[in-house]
C-alpha cells in the first residue's frame, strides 16, 4: 500500500468518523404520546402546528400538550425535520407568543429519559426521543 | 447614563437565577433592555440623539396560568422610558382570560394585544426581533402605546384545510383603546396642535385579521383592518378624528435561516380640531382658526429580509417609506424614507446585543419641536444599539 493511497484512506476514515458522529438524522427521531391519547398517527403538519402553538390537537381531534428537550442532537433533529428552524429561532417564536399573551412556553425536560417519564405520566403529553431510547411506557405516533 | 447601564446589568445578574419559574402551572417570564441612539443630524424620539443618548430602557414581567385545559389567564406589566416619553409608572401591557373551546373557536377578553399586520402585537417585545427599531413607517417606537392593545374581546381560531389548501387563521375584535398621555401621539398632537397637553384621550376600535399559511408551507399572506376613531381633550381645545379604516396587507416568507417580508398600508384620517381660546399671534397656541379640518392620505410600505448566519448571529436589512399623498410629496416634512442594516448576536438563550445603522431621508416621522427648535435637516444617519436579557 503506497503512501499516497494510505493518506487518502486515512483522510477518508477521518471524514467518515466526523460525519458519522454528526447530529442524529431525522429518521432516528420518534414522536411519542401518552398512552391515553387516542391517535395512532399524525401528519408532519399536525406535529409542527402543535409544537409551534398553532393548534392544540392532532388531526383526529386528540388534544395534546407539547413537551420539548432543552437541547441536544435529538432536539435539533426534531426541529429540523418538523419545524424547519434551529433552536434559537424556535425559542424566539415561542417568546413572541408568551410576551403577547397568546401562549405559554412548552414544558422542557433535560434528557430523553425524563421525556419518556414525563410523557408517560402526563395525560395528553406529546414529545420526541431518539429511536434507540427506551420508550415502552408510551405510544409512538406513526407519521404520515 | 452609567447609572442606567449599571442598573440594567445588576437586574440581569440578580434576575438570572430566577430563570423561567414554573410554580405548579404558573409561568413567570420577563425581559429588560437598554438602548443607545446616536444621530449625525437632528434629534429623534425626544432624545438628544445628536449627542448620543441612552434614555431608552424597557422592562416587563408576565405571569400566566392554565386554570384548566380550556381557560388560561395572564398579565404582563411593562415600564419604559424613551427620552421624554413613558416614565416610571408601571403599565399593564395585557391582562387576559383566554377561553379555548377548540382550535377553531377561541375567545380572549380583557386588555388584549392588538393583532394587526405582522408585528403590531409584538412591536414592544425587543427580545423576539432582529431589529433594534422596526420599520417606523408602520411601528413608530414613540407612538406604539396607542396601537399596542385594546380593552375588549377577540374571537379567533385556526382552520386547517389540509396540505393542498393550507391553514387560515382568523380574528375579529372590538374594544376601546386609550391614548397614552405620556406617549408620542399625545405629545405631537397636544401642545403643538391643540395648544396644551391632552388630559383625556381614546377611541373605539373594531378590527379583523385574516392570514393564510399557503400550501407553499413557508409563505404567509394576510390582511388586517382596523376601524377606529380618536377623541382627545385638553384645556385649550379638543381633537376628534372620525372613524376611519386602516387596512394593511402583508406577506412573509420564512424558510430555514432566510426570511423576507413586506407590508403596505394606506390611511386617510381626517383631523377635526376645535380650539377654545386662540391667540393667533401667541405661542404655543397654533396660528389657525377656531375650527379646522385637516385631511391626510398616508401611504406606507416596507420590504425586509434577514438571514441567520449561525445559531448566534443574525443579519438583515430593510427599506421603509411613508408619505402623505394629499400634499406636496417632495417636501421633506411630508415623507420619511429609511434604509437600514442590522445585526443581532445571542450570547446565550438569555443575553443578546444588537447593532443597527439607519440612513433616514425626510422628516415626517419621529421628530419633535422641543428637541429640534431650529428645525431639521432633510437627511440624517443614525446608529442604534441595544442589549437585552429575557427569561
Amino acid at each position: 500500500m503506497n503512501q499516497r493511497y494510505r493518506s487518502h484512506l486515512f483522510f477518508g476514515i477521518v471524514l467518515g468518523v466526523v460525519f458519522g458522529c454528526a447530529a442524529a438524522r431525522a429518521q432516528d427521531v420518534v414522536v411519542i404520546v401518552n398512552n391515553g391519547v387516542k391517535a395512532t398517527s399524525a401528519s408532519k403538519d399536525d406535529i409542527a402546528s402543535v409544537f409551534t402553538g398553532d393548534k392544540s390537537s392532532l388531526g383526529d381531534g386528540s388534544k395534546v400538550t407539547p413537551v420539548t428537550l432543552k437541547g441536544g442532537a435529538v432536539h435539533e433533529a426534531f426541529l429540523k425535520e418538523y419545524i424547519g428552524k434551529g433552536d434559537a429561532a424556535y425559542r424566539t417564536a415561542w417568546r413572541s407568543l408568551v410576551f403577547t399573551g397568546q401562549g405559554t412556553m412548552p414544558k422542557t425536560v433535560d434528557s430523553e429519559a425524563a421525556m419518556v417519564d414525563y410523557v408517560a405520566a402526563t395525560p395528553g403529553a406529546i414529545g420526541y426521543v431518539g429511536k434507540g431510547t427506551e420508550h415502552d411506557k408510551v405510544k409512538t405516533l406513526a407519521i404520515k | 447614563m452609567i447609572r442606567r447601564i449599571l442598573m440594567v446589568i445588576s437586574l440581569c445578574i440578580f434576575a438570572g437565577p430566577l430563570l423561567a419559574q414554573d410554580l405548579s402551572n404558573i409561568q413567570i417570564h420577563g425581559f429588560v433592555t437598554q438602548g443607545f441612539l446616536y444621530s449625525s443630524h437632528n434629534n429623534l424620539f425626544t432624545m438628544e440623539t445628536s449627542d448620543g443618548s441612552a434614555r431608552w430602557t424597557d422592562a416587563a414581567v408576565s405571569l400566566s396560568d392554565a386554570i384548566s385545559d380550556k381557560l388560561h389567564v395572564g398579565i404582563q406589566l411593562h415600564v419604559y422610558q424613551l427620552g421624554e416619553l413613558g416614565g416610571p409608572n408601571l403599565q399593564i401591557d395585557w391582562a387576559t382570560g383566554d377561553y379555548r373551546v377548540n382550535d377553531r373557536v377561541k375567545l380572549v377578553f380583557g386588555k388584549v394585544k392588538t393583532v394587526y399586520g405582522l408585528y403590531n402585537d409584538s412591536q414592544d417585545v425587543d427580545t423576539v426581533h432582529l431589529w433594534t427599531l422596526l420599520p417606523e413607517s408602520f411601528y413608530p417606537v414613540d407612538n406604539k402605546n396607542f396601537t399596542l392593545a385594546h380593552y375588549g374581546a377577540d374571537f379567533y381560531g385556526t382552520a386547517d384545510f389540509g396540505t393542498r389548501r393550507g391553514k387560515v387563521s382568523y380574528r375579529a375584535y372590538a374594544g376601546y383603546r386609550s391614548l397614552d398621555l405620556t406617549g408620542g401621539y399625545a405629545l405631537e398632537l397636544g401642545v403643538p396642535v391643540v395648544g396644551s397637553a391632552f388630559t383625556t384621550g381614546g377611541g373605539n376600535m373594531f378590527g379583523a385579521d385574516l392570514r393564510w399559511q399557503t400550501p407553499l408551507k413557508d409563505l404567509l399572506v394576510g390582511v388586517s383592518a382596523i376601524v377606529t376613531n380618536l377623541n382627545g381633550t385638553a384645556t385649550t381645545g379638543s381633537l376628534h378624528i372620525p372613524y376611519l379604516g386602516e387596512p394593511v396587507e402583508f406577506v412573509k416568507f420564512e424558510r430555514g435561516k432566510f426570511m423576507a417580508a413586506s407590508e403596505y398600508k394606506r390611511v386617510a384620517p381626517q383631523l377635526d380640531l376645535h380650539l377654545n381660546n386662540v391667540d393667533p399671534y401667541g405661542y404655543p397656541a397654533p396660528v389657525i382658526p377656531y375650527n379646522v379640518v385637516a385631511v391626510e392620505d398616508q401611504r406606507s410600505w416596507y420590504v425586509m429580509s434577514s438571514y441567520r448566519l449561525t445559531e448566534k448571529l443574525q443579519v438583515g436589512a430593510y427599506y421603509s417609506h411613508t408619505g402623505n399623498a394629499h400634499v406636496n410629496g417632495k417636501l421633506p416634512i411630508n415623507y420619511s424614507n429609511d434604509a437600514v442594516i442590522s445585526g443581532r448576536f445571542d450570547f446565550n438563550s438569555y443575553f443578546y446585543a444588537k447593532l443597527e445603522g439607519h440612513f433616514i431621508n425626510g422628516t415626517s416621522l419621529n421628530y419633535y419641536v422641543d428637541t429640534n427648535p431650529n428645525g431639521e435637516t432633510t437627511a440624517t444617519k443614525m446608529l442604534a444599539a441595544r442589549i437585552g436579557f429575557s427569561f
